[in-house]
């Protein structure tokens, strides 16, 4: 990225007029704004959860989904590691838990953690080569692996079931007892299930993002040899976000894994599926907290609609026009364009900012909500 | 200088010895900055100035020669121990951070101090958030003290470029460093700026205790600020002494020849 100076008008701060409304963070007006949020995100989800069965399994494919690029924003977009291989991640995460439900009998929430702790593991060794390479070369590692886990899954057959599949049963895959759920019901159980790791993930982005780690990262993306000489160690900032961004997108995986049943190594673990995280994470918004929410929308109901439209091979090439265009409207994915507008109508300050009682304790950097950077 | 009662190292550096492909940017270098003191370094466009910052901040690892920061040798440690160290420099192109607030910009010279553990980040623990706060507020102090403290939350990419010079300058400062490098801080100033930066640097180095060396090519400001002065020309020293001494010596009025000084 240029560190020149650019002309870019900086926003002014509260011209004459209504907007943009200020709204100071901890002050009531600010509390009431995120029990707001809390309450439709609520009612998004239970109306979610009342839809027909159908489109529930829709909704929880977009929720793990944004879990994937969830993890993948980490690497790619606040650290600017461009990973091709995140597929990878996913598969591992999915074969982690079909292997051990399948092969020895786990309860299949058990198994996730499992393929999380691998997925890191696996994560910071990938991440290694970012010390010594950068951009399309860091890219062309990344996307060696991706290539390489299909092929894996096929020569160790007699432990993944190889280019036949893994195919866990549905009974396996049953509600837990202390959900109250029937069999019949484990796609509400799965749907919230998403929903429920969804949120912790995003939390736990957030907190990430919003720390000094986070501003690490981005100082990491922005300028490695100034950062270095700020004292940010590149190796473990590299390693480890690796690492924490291959552990969420293998999550996702294992998730994937009981919400589909049936693992094949052609199937969904291709770089096609490193190209749909991609998509999704550049539509979505790269670097804001919920540009990986919109975007999982994005590619799970655009190449179901544009296959209304047409057929076959035209409806790839429908969903890629339709990419384009969007990517062509919004460069700064549309979370990064909402985002952008918001801040005209709603500007999220702190207490020393606007020089009130709060003062110097209060002093903060001004983040706001999901901004990106 | 007054001796304070902590005081800070002394940069040494010997016989260093720098060669891109043909060129020798760097010919057996040696020059010391005693604890404190400002030491102005010149020499004409090429001369190895930044080269020679980049030897101290291993960026570059010399051919040979030593560089040592107290006990400390710098041609051993890795990039980022640099400023943990105690050396905090800023770059003659700016080198700053866009996409982040001049804020966090300054946050990120912070980083040297203490250390952001992941696991207690993306936990958001308590402590960490604390901590984070106090940085943040003490970063504005320091915003406060340039005056960028209005331009606080806004994004690097599209401020002035000398406000951008400035917010590198309180980057480094955020490190608590013993010893600032500064790489032609006055590029781009008007004479009046020039003048306010001299004292300003001079004022920060005895109120935070911390030495400068100094690369800058306005002379006026150089000679009126440093104790010391060496001057460089074609990678080899060709003056060192007090600044009238090295003004006047006869290389150094060789290789300015020409040039405005
Ligand atoms: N990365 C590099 N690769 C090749 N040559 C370089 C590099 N950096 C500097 N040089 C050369 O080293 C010499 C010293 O440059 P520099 O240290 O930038 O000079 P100054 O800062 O004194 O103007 C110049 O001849 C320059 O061309
Ligand atoms: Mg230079």
């Amino acid at each position: 990225m240029s560190t020149k100076t650019v002309d870019v008008p900086v926003e002014k701060p509260a011209p004459a007029g209504r907007f943009p409304i200020t709204i100071v963070r901890g002050s009531g007006r600010y509390r009431a704004g995120q029990l707001g949020l809390v309450a439709l995100v609520a009612l998004l989800l239970l109306a979610g959860a009342s839809a027909e069965p159908f489109r529930v399994g829709q909704f929880t494919s977009v929720l793990i989904f944004a879990i994937a690029i969830s993890g993948l924003n980490l690497a790619t977009g606040y650290t600017g590691l461009l990973s091709i291989g995140h597929s990878a991640f996913f598969g591992l995460g999915a074969y982690t838990t079909g292997i051990l439900v399948v092969s020895y009998g786990w309860e299949p929430l058990a198994t996730l953690p499992v393929g999380v702790v691998l997925s890191f593991l696996i994560g910071v060794v990938v991440g290694l080569p970012a010390l010594r390479i950068r951009g399309l070369y860091l890219a062309l590692v990344t996307l060696a692996v991706g290539v390489a886990f299909p092929e894996l899954v096929k020569r160790f057959a007699d432990f993944t079931g190889g280019a036949a599949g893994l195919v866990i049963r549905a009974r396996q895959l049953a509600p837990p007892d202390w959900t109250g759920l029937r069999l019949g019901q484990r796609h509400l159980w799965l749907y919230w299930l998403s929903a429920v790791i969804l949120i912790l993930v995003l939390l736990a982005v957030r907190n990430l993002t919003r720390s000094r780690v986070g501003i690490a990262m981005v100082a990491t993306r922005d300028n490695e040899i100034a950062a270095a000489a700020s004292g940010v160690d590149l190796a473990v900032v590299k390693t480890a976000v690796f690492g924490l961004s291959g552990a969420i997108t293998g999550l996702a995986g294992g998730l994937f894994a009981m919400y589909i049943g049936a693992l094949s190594p052609d199937g969904s673990f291709t770089l096609l599926k490193s190209i749909e995280l991609i998509t999704g994470l550049f539509v979505g918004g790269a670097a804001t907290l919920l540009g990986p929410v919109v975007g999982a929308f994005a590619v799970v109901f655009i190449p179901y609609y544009s296959a209304d439209l047409a057929s076959g091979h035209v409806s790839g090439i429908v969903f890629g026009a339709v990419l384009i265009l969007i990517v062509f409207l919004m460069p700064e994915g549309a979370v990064g364009l909402l985002n952008r507008l918001g801040r005209r109508i709603v500007r999220i300050t702190t207490a020393a900012e606007t020089g009130s009682d709060a003062g110097r304790s209060a002093a903060h950097s001004a983040e706001k909500e999901g901004e990106p950077r | 200088m007054s001796p304070s009662p902590d005081q800070p190292p002394e940069l040494r550096i010997s016989e260093v010895t720098l060669r891109f492909g043909g060129v020798t940017a760097l010919d057996r270098v040696s020059l010391t900055v005693a604890p404190g003191e400002i030491c102005g370094l010149i020499g004409p466009n090429g001369a190895g100035k930044t080269t020679l910052f980049n030897c101290v901040t291993r960026i570059y690892r010399p051919d040979a020669g030593t560089i040592t920061f107290g006990d400390a040798d710098l041609t051993r440690a890795r990039p980022h121990r640099i400023v943990r160290l105690g050396i905090a420099r800023t770059f003659q192109n700016l080198a700053l951070f866009p996409s982040l607030t001049v804020l966090e910009n300054t946050l990120v010279g912070a980083h040297s101090r203490t250390p952001a553990g992941f696991t207690a980040a993306t936990l958001g623990w308590p402590g960490t958030t604390a901590r984070h706060r106090r940085l943040a507020a003490e970063a504005l102090d320091i915003l406060t003290d340039l005056g960028l403290r209005d331009d606080a939350h806004r994004p690097a990419a599209g401020l002035p470029f000398g406000t951008l010079k400035r917010v590198e300058l309180a980057r480094a400062l955020a490190a608590r460093p013993r010893l600032l490098l500064l790489d032609e801080p006055a590029g781009g100033l008007t004479h009046a700026e020039v003048a306010d930066l001299g004292g300003l640097i001079r004022r920060l180095s005895t109120e935070r205790g911390f030495g400068v060396l100094l690369v800058e090519h306005h002379m006026g400001m150089v000679m009126s600020i440093s104790d010391h002065v060496v001057a460089l020309e074609f990678g080899r020293k060709i003056a060192d002494g007090e600044p009238a001494e090295v003004r006047n010596s006869e290389r150094v009025v060789a290789a300015y020849l020409g040039k405005a000084s």
